[in-house]
């Protein structure tokens, strides 16, 4: 098995300057590991932090302290003290992020959206196509859509483009924030076996997931994070 | 040079030195004139002087006219070409008065020729001096009003700016429309105004024998082309410089070769084309050569009817 | 499915293309910017934000070198050996500026030629490195006026006829058109409507993209910083107070300035 993720002694405090410097620790002490083909869940009560050890895992919020080594390209690289181009270089790469939210960029459509990461990993235009079109379709995004820019698009289909977008080339680490939150049950399947198969494929997951159903047919270990909460 | 000074009282001309300018004067404008010769296309600025005529009116060409003008000089002026318009009459004369120069309306003859608008149709030759009367020697000028920035640009050879301003022309009217003044690279080095000669006469500068002197009075500059320079008409390799062409030869003497103005012979519509080099035309009738209008032209006076 | 796996020697560029070491610059008493460092790697896009008067437009004449710092060094890595851009000649950094450097301003009229036609405009870098066929000069300002979304029938129009935000694009087409390695940007969505930015900014990330350019992008709007930029320096009275990857700095901001900046604005 390759160790992917390694967390070492994280903790992470948020200090607002210009509420009085109130300081709001949110966890301590967090140590763990996640392997290539594991899907971990991150169990926790609402608030406990769990949505901000994702972002921490993606370089997205700093750590007060600690260390977060991803293997990058068969190097275990230190993602929190690492140069910003490297960061850069590592979720263009190897970690990706799945969010309950489109960020809509004006003008550009669907189809371009989910093409892109594969444009920027080098697929063809026609192979980045190919594949985009099939898993825009697998995630029953109506073909009348595909061409249009998603700002008009429903919650639920603006989600469904993120995770088509995502999915579309798995990343070999792949962070993923309540992917289902505004799905229909058909299409919650679907994304069921989206993140399988990349875990069948050797993607290690990290996931955060409020429906049960979908988090027992995902998750291969669990982790409270509560646990790391006591200790701040 | 004999200083030539006359003294009040004892004829009837006045008491100016040779030449019109002092000697201090003349010398300065020599210094500028040998920097201008051995940088080719470069402008030099200069102190210019009130001359006895306005600014506008060809005082750069006649100072360096007066700093190189000998006793020995023959001098030709030509105006739009021809030797008989007012402004060469008048410039003659300042000069016989001013400097005993001899004057003469052959080309061949002339030392130095002042000239504003043409160049001769006859070539030069070497030890000719050709001068020219500039109204604005900044080629740039027009597309960069800021003095320090083309002098900056002239430093540095970054002339694109010229090239967009003949790409437009190609743009707008499908081919470059500048017909005189059309800037001209000296010495593949300076861009530089030619003063207001047609475009027709931009090839005669190039490799001339004789020295070319520029001299723009009201904006204190002087340039120059040495014999034997390089003076190359900017252009682009799809859209090549052309000079100008007409469909039919001169009215008077029949030449196909040269300069041709249009002149309106009455109030019926009729015209003719006739060489702007009225010295040229003239001396082509007296060896025989007879244009298709010379007899109309004789008969209704517009040229004198030479045996 | 298969998971795709990173070549091994996908190396970065082991050289930044731009390093800047203790830039400062005073007006009198009052600083202008001060001590300023960092580098810029070739296809990275740093933005500078703060407030009017934070001194990021100060810092942005620097290191464009319009302005010359009271201290400090910028170190460019175009082709060949290292330029220290404030010791070269006038004649190097002008010539710098006209091929791998662009500056994009914020009022097209200051990078623009207003009467010279747009595909002038576009063609006037090309003439200036020596291109001399009208043909295949056209031909490049037809395929950059396509680039930027001008229609090719307002090739020979010149810039005022245009709107806001067209003169906006025909001044970076005229900027990009010599395929500069750096980029700066004052302000670029600055004087425009809203929806005109928005189109701009979607052409300038796709721009930067494919051209794998960098560039230095001085704005106060924390959204066009979001939208463009991979990392961020938080500019205040002139010193930096914040720097770092873009989402990390507007998501988690440390720095008091900054978390005062992004908790006032409007989800960006």
């Amino acid at each position: 098995m390759t160790t992917m993720i390694l967390v070492e002694n994280v903790a992470k405090t948020f200090t607002l300057h210009n509420q009085g410097g109130v300081r709001l620790p949110v966890f301590d002490n967090v140590n763990f590991s996640v392997e290539a083909g594991e899907a971990l869940v991150l169990a926790g009560a609402s608030g406990a932090g769990k949505s901000s050890l994702l972002r921490i895992l993606y370089g997205n919020y700093r750590p007060t302290s600690g260390e977060i080594r991803i293997t990058h390209a068969g190097r275990a690289i230190d993602i929190v003290s690492a140069v910003p181009r490297t960061v850069l270089d590592i979720r263009r790469r190897t970690l990706g992020f799945v969010s309950q939210f489109l960020r809509v960029i004006p003008r550009v459509s669907a189809l371009d959206i989910v093409r892109d990461p594969l444009l920027a990993r080098g697929a063809s235009a026609d192979e980045a196509s190919e594949r985009a079109k099939a898993m825009l379709a697998r995630l029953n995004l109506p073909e009348r859509l595909w061409h249009l820019a998603p700002a008009t698009f429903s919650g639920g289909e603006q989600q469904r483009v993120n995770i088509a977008r995502s999915f579309v080339d798995p990343s070999p680490i792949m962070l993923i924030d309540e992917p289902t939150a505004s799905l229909d049950a058909a299409n919650r399947d679907v994304v069921v076996e989206l993140i399988s198969e990349a875990r069948a494929a050797g993607s290690a997951i990290v996931g955060i997931f409020h429906d049960e159903a979908v988090r027992e047919r995902v998750a291969t270990r669990y982790l409270d994070i509560t646990d790391f909460r006591k200790a701040a | 040079m004999t200083i030539h000074q006359s003294i009040p009282g004892e004829d009837t001309k006045p008491a100016y030195n040779y030449a019109y300018l002092d000697e201090q004067t003349k010398r300065m404008i020599r210094r500028a004139l040998l920097k201008a010769v051995a940088v080719p296309g470069y402008q030099v600025p200069f102190g210019s002087r009130e001359m006895p005529l306005a600014r506008g009116w060809g005082t750069g060409g006649i100072q360096i006219t007066a700093a190189i003008i000998g006793p020995d000089d023959k001098l030709k002026v030509i105006d739009q070409g021809a030797d008989d318009t007012t402004n060469a009459v008048s410039i003659r004369r300042f000069f016989e008065r001013t400097a005993d120069a001899t004057t003469t309306e052959m080309t061949e003859d002339a030392t130095i020729i002042q000239t504003r608008h043409r160049i001769p149709e006859a070539p030069l030759t070497s030890g000719q001096i050709m001068v020219y009367q500039v109204p604005q020697p900044e080629p740039l000028r027009k597309l960069e009003p800021r003095e320090l920035e083309t002098r900056k640009m002239h430093a540095w050879a970054e002339y694109g700016l010229m090239q967009v301003k003949l790409y437009e022309n190609i743009a707008r009217f499908g081919e470059v429309t500048t017909t005189y003044d059309y800037p001209v690279s000296v010495n593949g080095r300076y861009v530089m105004a030619p003063s207001p000669i047609p475009k027709f006469d931009n090839p005669k500068m190039h490799m001339s024998p004789s020295l070319q002197l520029f001299g723009a009075g009201r904006e204190k500059r002087i340039y120059a082309v040495p014999p034997h320079t390089s003076v190359r008409s900017l252009d682009f390799e799809d859209h090549p410089f052309r000079i100008q062409s007409w469909a039919e030869p001169c009215g008077l003497c029949g030449a196909k070769d040269s300069y041709l103005d249009e002149v309106v012979t009455d109030d019926q519509g009729g015209r003719m084309f006739v060489c702007s080099d009225s010295h040229y035309c003239e001396t082509r009738r007296e060896q025989g050569h007879r244009g298709t209008m010379l007899a109309d032209a004789s008969a209704s006076g517009l040229v004198e009817a030479k045996s | 499915m298969t998971v795709h796996v990173p070549p091994p020697d996908a190396t970065l560029d082991p050289d930044p293309l731009l390093s800047v070491a203790g830039i400062s610059r005073f007006y009198g008493e009052r600083i202008g910017c001060a001590d300023v460092s960092f580098e810029l790697w070739p296809g990275e896009v740093l933005g500078i934000v703060g407030e009017s008067g934070s001194g990021k437009s100060t810092l942005l004449r620097c290191l464009a070198g319009i302005d010359k710092p009271d201290a400090g060094e910028v170190l460019f890595r175009g082709s060949g050996e290292p330029l220290d851009i404030y010791s070269v000649s006038e004649q190097e950094r002008r010539r710098l500026m006209r091929t791998a450097w662009g500056i994009v301003h914020q009022n097209p009229r200051d990078g623009l030629r207003m009467d010279v036609s747009a595909g002038g405009n576009v063609g006037e870098r090309l003439m200036d490195r020596g291109d001399r066929h009208y043909g295949k000069i056209r031909d490049t300002a037809l395929d950059w006026l396509t680039r930027v979304e001008i229609a090719e029938n307002r090739i020979d129009d010149r810039p005022r006829q245009f709107s806001g935000g067209m003169q906006q694009r025909l001044q970076i087409a005229r900027v990009l058109v010599s395929e500069p390695k750096l980029v700066f940007m004052d302000e670029p969505t600055g004087g425009l409507d809203v929806s005109v930015q928005a189109r701009l900014l979607d052409l300038l990330r796709v721009l930067v993209r494919d051209l794998g350019l960098a560039a230095i992008i001085v704005t106060h709007d924390l959204a066009v910083a979001r939208l463009l930029t991979d990392r961020l320096m938080v500019m205040k009275d002139g010193h930096v107070v914040e720097q770092g990857l873009t989402d990390q700095v507007l998501d988690d901001p440390h720095h008091a300035y900054t978390q005062l900046l992004t908790s006032a604005v409007l989800s960006v």
